[in-house]
């Protein structure tokens, strides 16, 4: 009766219910994008009194990432909340699967939701602060940093959830671990999306060489957090 | 051969042993009722024993399957119903029953998902999401989702919690009816109540502070002299 199923048909089945579920609700991707938003409307508000002084197209690529990186934050503390409030975690757990598979799912639907958000916050971004300024014809290359550096903080943003579930102050021990962590990986990310942006001469140094360090971090943190996984649920 | 074996079954967390060298065991289609004060290491048991915690020490095995050696073949003979459901409440009573039941690699999960629907009472309502059903309800799906896979171990851990007396009666006969589906299925039920305790049950087990003060089958005990062992281990426990 019971054929214990491939691990690439759990993942299927466990993404497909995130996805599924976050479609019916729309919690995750509505409270993302709003919050995207009042960035966007903040940052107005801030550089409007300074605007003639400000060189918007060379801040552009840290004001970008920032906004990112505090839209993710609230959408990865919010990633395991159903998992949890009915006990879900461990009705998954109770199943014979690898453990990873769970973290691969759920990072995967992380990477979706953060792609859907920036989908719309980049253009939104670009729209209200660098239209009729002098763009670089290398300015379509952010895409490549933006999917790097979100692959890796979702991944990483995955695993420290999972952590943090428990915890008492889980949104703030989401933020104190995910900050540190990522930042390797924040700053690569910035400096190729600002050399994509600004169209920077030394293109190896500024965008190859980050991206490449970008990867390779990516690659090393989704190793790590996919072989403790079942360490870190078990426990 | 036993359902379920613990062999000096421990868990410590820090120095606190919250169980503590526990020992028994319960044959094939037997009815294991759990007492003990809050506190005691019931539900920490039975986590140690369904695989969702780890045991300091000591082994176990579930339908002859050592949980530390082959813990995913375990998983799969194990269902577990407790007072958290377990259930996604926006998603439907219907994608809720065929998610686990796609997980554990049940054949044919939409016939078996009907048919576990109706052996709650619930088929007219698959396609309503689970937010909208009332505890009872949830509690009655929450029985199907553990018998998706059929498994040869049930684990209750406080099932009744927040059932009225009509939702209790109900779930009575959902578990009954688990009970006669299969004669080797065995369940072990972690209860407060020990008149609805002792009633279903054939073994009865109290445990204080961790550790196993009795555990017999209920042909050996009396129950007069059982709820005065029982009043007795509570107030050690709160002592």
């Amino acid at each position: 009766m019971v054929q214990p199923p491939s691990t690439f048909a759990q993942y299927r089945v466990l993404l497909a219910k995130d996805l599924r579920q976050e479609f019916r609700t729309r919690e995750m991707l509505t409270s993302m994008g709003i919050y995207a938003l009042l960035v966007i409307i903040v940052y107005g508000a801030a550089l409007a009194l300074i605007a003639r002084d400000v060189d918007i197209v060379t801040m552009g690529g840290g004001l970008l990432w920032a906004l990112i990186v505090f839209t993710s934050l609230l959408g990865l503390g919010r990633s395991f909340a159903h998992e949890k409030e009915q006990g879900c975690m461990e009705g998954i757990l109770l199943v014979p699967l690898d453990r990873s598979v769970v973290f691969l799912a759920k990072a995967t639907a992380n990477i979706l939701f953060m792609l859907a958000v920036e989908i719309i916050a980049v253009p939104l971004f670009y729209f209200f602060f660098m239209t009729g300024q002098p763009a670089a014809a290398t300015l379509p290359a952010i895409v490549a940093p933006l999917i790097v550096g979100t692959i890796g903080m979702a991944g990483i943003g995955t695993m420290l959830s999972t952590i943090t579930m428990n915890t008492r102050a889980k949104d703030v021990m989401l933020a104190v671990l995910f900050i540190p962590l990522i930042y390797p990986l924040l700053y690569a990310c910035v400096t190729a999306t600002t050399a994509a942006i600004t169209g920077n001469e030394f293109w190896m140094d500024f965008y190859i060489m980050p991206l490449v360090l970008a990867c390779g971090y990516d690659v090393v943190m989704l190793l790590v957090c996919w072989v403790l996984y079942d360490f870190v649920v078990s426990a | 051969m036993n359902a379920v074996e613990a062999r000096h079954l421990t868990k410590a967390f820090g120095t606190r042993k919250a169980v503590d060298d526990v020992s028994f065991a319960l044959p094939e289609g037997a009815f294991l009722s759990i007492f003990g004060p809050n506190g005691a290491g019931k539900t920490t048991l039975l986590r140690v024993l369904s695989t969702l915690a780890r045991p300091s020490s000591g082994e176990a095995s579930v339908a002859g399957i050592d949980l530390k050696e082959k813990p995913d073949e375990a998983r799969a003979a194990i269902g577990m119903i407790s007072h958290a459901p377990m259930l996604y409440p926006d998603l439907t009573a219907e994608e809720n029953l065929l998610f686990y039941a796609q997980l554990y690699g049940v054949e044919d999960p939409q016939a078996r998902v009907s048919e576990l629907l109706e052996a709650v009472g619930l088929s007219h309502r698959r396609l309503d999401p689970v937010r909208t059903f009332s505890r009872g309800m949830t509690q009655r799906v929450s029985i199907a989702r553990a018998l998706v896979h059929d498994p040869r171990v049930v684990f209750l851990d406080e099932p009744y919690s927040g059932l009225d007396p009509h939702a209790a009666d109900i779930f009575d006969q959902l578990i009954e009816s688990a009970r006669a589906d299969r004669e080797d299925r065995a369940f072990i039920m972690v209860s407060h109540d020990l008149a609805k305790g002792f009633s279903m049950c054939t073994h009865a087990l109290v445990l204080a502070r961790g550790r196993v003060v009795t555990y017999a089958p209920k042909e050996e005990l009396d129950f007069d002299e059982f709820s005065q062992l029982y009043r007795d281990t509570v107030g050690m426990g709160v002592a």
